[in-house]
């Protein structure tokens, strides 16, 4: 998956045919991981009869319409057979109003799709999107909630037509690159979502910060080993030598900042200093609140 | 801070009639785990909750987009067996008009989202804040006006702190809950010292806290076991570290930056989201935020100017708070000063005219009438903020402490 970030040669890459729909192509796509779960969570709600969940994806696009952000998602009702499929447009409607009122910024990008293959239906329902989300092509984003293989694979896909005629079920498509973004606030949520499926009874409790930055650190000194073995092995000739992870490994050193150790120190403490001047004299506060409050009681 | 909250009362009471004209369908079909859920007088107490990591990361994402500004939503869910289950959650857009509007905006919600099988009972409400002292009159009047319609007597009000779980790397997620004793004097309307007393109302236990559990379903499980630790075949994780180096990682896009500019003849302040030089990418709001191949835990941020600014704010907003404190305390001096005046004036009175014949007590409280008190409940929400930001104050200074001593333990070596 190479990502080309160059705009000059994005106009180069043959990603589609020839368009008779005037869409720019998408080139990039970037996930938040809340999409997923809503997708997850989409399908384990499915009635009875559905094997395969549809909804739409929201986000917002770069002017020049080359990436999109998939920010969040809704679930829209459909029902397929082996002859027919309905989409509930209505519904679709309704849910993107309400959803825009509370987030001015989200346009429809695309649709998601559950399942190992892709529908047969899934050329009218790209063609149904694509007019949504004109004049960019749509994103169709597919969860494998089977679990072939023992992995949930999620694509990124992209239409184009192909053959002759401009029909809607002519349609190939193409895999798009795709990144999952973690903002770092997600990211402290995913890492609960995470504990949970660690620990031994299902579920995680929130703990408090001290415990995490224990965690982190521990987690931190475990890499640590892990990596000065691999160091002891290859200089030992016990290991293959990888250049990939040689260099990583020297980039990442290097990010260690030289500070003169006099400077260092007096930095050091003065803000060692700070930080106990600000913890006593909150202390300091909590007595005084709860002086105060117990004094009131027995006024 | 949260003037925007607005009163929900009237959807869940609307929601009420609309569940009471849906056909009556048959109690056998329920499964039996699920049995405790008509449970209609609420007999077992609220114990836990637990979030779904799909509500969980609603209310993050909802609480990062809009932040600094403080933003509510619904959480939708079911109570089973005194455990609260939250399974979905959803914004409510801040700029509403009417109360009408907002009613009728979560009705709409909550319907159209039953049509996909989305739990439809609501269950609460959650609420972002910025420096941690979420406690406001409107918050306490929105979460009573929850706890006393009837269908939710079990709902919970949801905390979520953007700025800490950023930068401690722990999910900040509180859920609470208006103790009796609070309700009780709400219900009667005054808020004297007396009351306060009697009825052990501190400014601790206005709010009830309960303990937050994240459990997700099992595909969510396998979903987070993918982002960690994605499919790779032979040579992939080569390619992954390959990107990696390749990749601008915001730590060497940001020296780079500085280097530059420390080079330049005039050298302009380089802001941190300017990751320059990386062609490609549009509009803000695009740029990848820490897009790696895999999910790791998150190191707290270990750049310690950040966490310094939010300290330079709590702290100002400490100060500020103390001011009111005192300013209460004084207001309330001065009326007990007046009160003992007219106390003693009566006593004097009585003194005088002992001689005479008795006055009858009520033409003495005619003439000697001191002032009402003036209510402690503004003067308890202002303790209670006040004790909530030290709390996170002197909680955040420990782990503050220990990467600093990291930070010594990599330059030792030097």
């Amino acid at each position: 998956m190479l990502n080309l970030n160059l705009p000059s040669l994005a106009s180069s890459i043959v990603k589609s045919g020839a368009t008779t729909m005037a869409t720019t192509t998408t080139q990039q796509c970037y996930v938040h991981p809340v999409v997923l779960f809503s997708v997850l969570d989409h399908y384990l709600r499915r009635n009875d009869n559905q094997e395969r969940v549809i909804g739409t994806l929201l986000g917002v696009r770069s002017d020049d319409g080359r990436i999109v952000e998939v920010r969040s998602c809704f679930a829209v009702p459909h029902f397929e057979t082996e002859d027919q499929v309905e989409v509930d447009m209505e519904h679709h409607r309704s849910m993107f109003a309400l959803h825009k009122r509370a987030s001015a910024r989200e346009q429809i990008v695309g649709w998601y799709a559950t399942g190992s293959k892709l529908s047969k239906y899934a050329a009218l329902i790209q063609d149904f999107y694509s007019r949504e989300a004109a004049p960019f092509s749509a994103v169709h984003l597919v969860m494998d909630t089977e679990l072939t293989g023992g992995q949930l694979a999620i694509k990124c896909l992209q239409g184009s037509p192909i053959g002759a005629g401009a029909h809607p079920e002519n349609c190939m498509f193409l895999p798009l690159p795709y990144e999952l973004q973690y903002p770092d606030a997600e990211l402290t949520a995913l890492q609960a979502a995470a504990d949970s499926s660690e620990a031994p009874e299902g579920f995680a409790v929130l703990i408090s910060d001290m415990e995490q930055l224990e965690k982190s650190i521990d987690e931190l000194k475990a890499m640590l080993e892990r990596v000065t073995a691999y160091v002891h092995g290859v200089c030992a000739g016990t290991e293959k030598p990888n250049n990939v992870i040689g260099k990583y490994l020297m980039d990442m050193l290097a990010v260690v900042p030289k500070i003169d150790s006099k400077q260092f120190s007096t930095l050091f403490q003065t803000h060692l200093q700070d930080i106990l001047m600000v913890a006593y004299l909150t202390n300091l506060t909590r007595a005084q609140l709860n002086i105060a409050d117990r004094l009131q009681r027995i006024v | 801070m949260s003037g925007e909250t607005k009163n929900a009362k009237p959807m869940t009471t609307l929601l009420n009639e609309e569940t009471a004209q849906l056909a009556t369908f048959d109690v056998s079909r329920i499964p039996k785990q699920l049995l405790p859920v008509l449970d209609v007088e609420k007999t077992v107490a609220l114990t836990k909750v637990r979030v779904d990591p799909l509500a969980v990361l609603k209310i993050v994402k909802h609480a990062r987009e809009s932040h600094p500004t403080s933003v509510n939503g619904q959480l939708l869910g079911l109570e089973i067996n005194g455990v609260l289950e939250v399974t979905h959650a959803f914004p409510v857009p801040t700029q509403l008009g009417s109360e009408e509007d907002m009613t009728n905006y979560q009705i709409e919600m909550i319907q159209c989202l039953r049509e996909v099988n989305v739990d439809s009972s609501s269950v609460g409400w959650y609420q972002s804040t910025r420096l941690g002292d979420f406690m406001g009159q409107p918050l306490l009047d929105v979460q009573a006006s929850y706890q006393a319609s009837p269908n939710a007597a079990s709902s919970v009000v949801l905390i979520h702190d953007t700025t800490k779980s950023e930068q401690g790397g722990n999910l900040s997620l509180r859920a609470f809950r208006l103790s009796a004793a609070y309700l009780d004097l709400v219900k009667k309307g005054e808020f004297g010292t007396k009351d306060l007393a009697a009825r052990g109302l501190t400014f601790a236990n206005i709010l009830e806290e309960l303990p937050v559990q994240v459990e997700g379903s099992s595909l969510a499980k396998a979903l987070v076991a993918e982002l960690q630790w994605p499919a790779t075949g032979n040579g992939a994780a080569d390619q992954l570290l390959a990107q990696e180096l390749q990749r601008p990682s915001s730590f060497n896009a940001k020296l780079r930056a500085r280097r530059l500019a420390d080079r330049s003849a005039v050298a302009d302040d380089v802001a941190d989201d300017d990751v320059a030089g990386v062609p490609g990418l549009g509009a803000e709001g695009l740029l990848p935020v820490r897009s790696v191949g895999f999910l790791g835990r998150p190191v707290a941020a270990l750049g310690l100017e950040q966490a310094d600014v939010s300290l330079a704010r709590q702290l100002e907003s400490m100060g500020e708070l103390i001011d009111e404190h005192v300013h209460d305390a004084n207001q309330w001096m001065y009326w007990k000063r007046g009160e003992a005046k007219v106390r003693n004036a009566r006593a004097q009175f009585v003194e005088r005219r002992k001689d005479q014949d008795e006055v009858p007590e009520k033409e003495l409280d005619a003439m000697f009438r001191p002032l009402p008190e003036p209510s402690r409940l503004d003067a308890l929400l202002n303790t209670a903020n006040l004790s909530l930001l030290t709390k996170a104050v002197t909680q955040s200074r420990g782990p503050a402490m220990t990467k600093m001593y990291m930070a010594q333990a990599l330059q030792q070596d030097n």
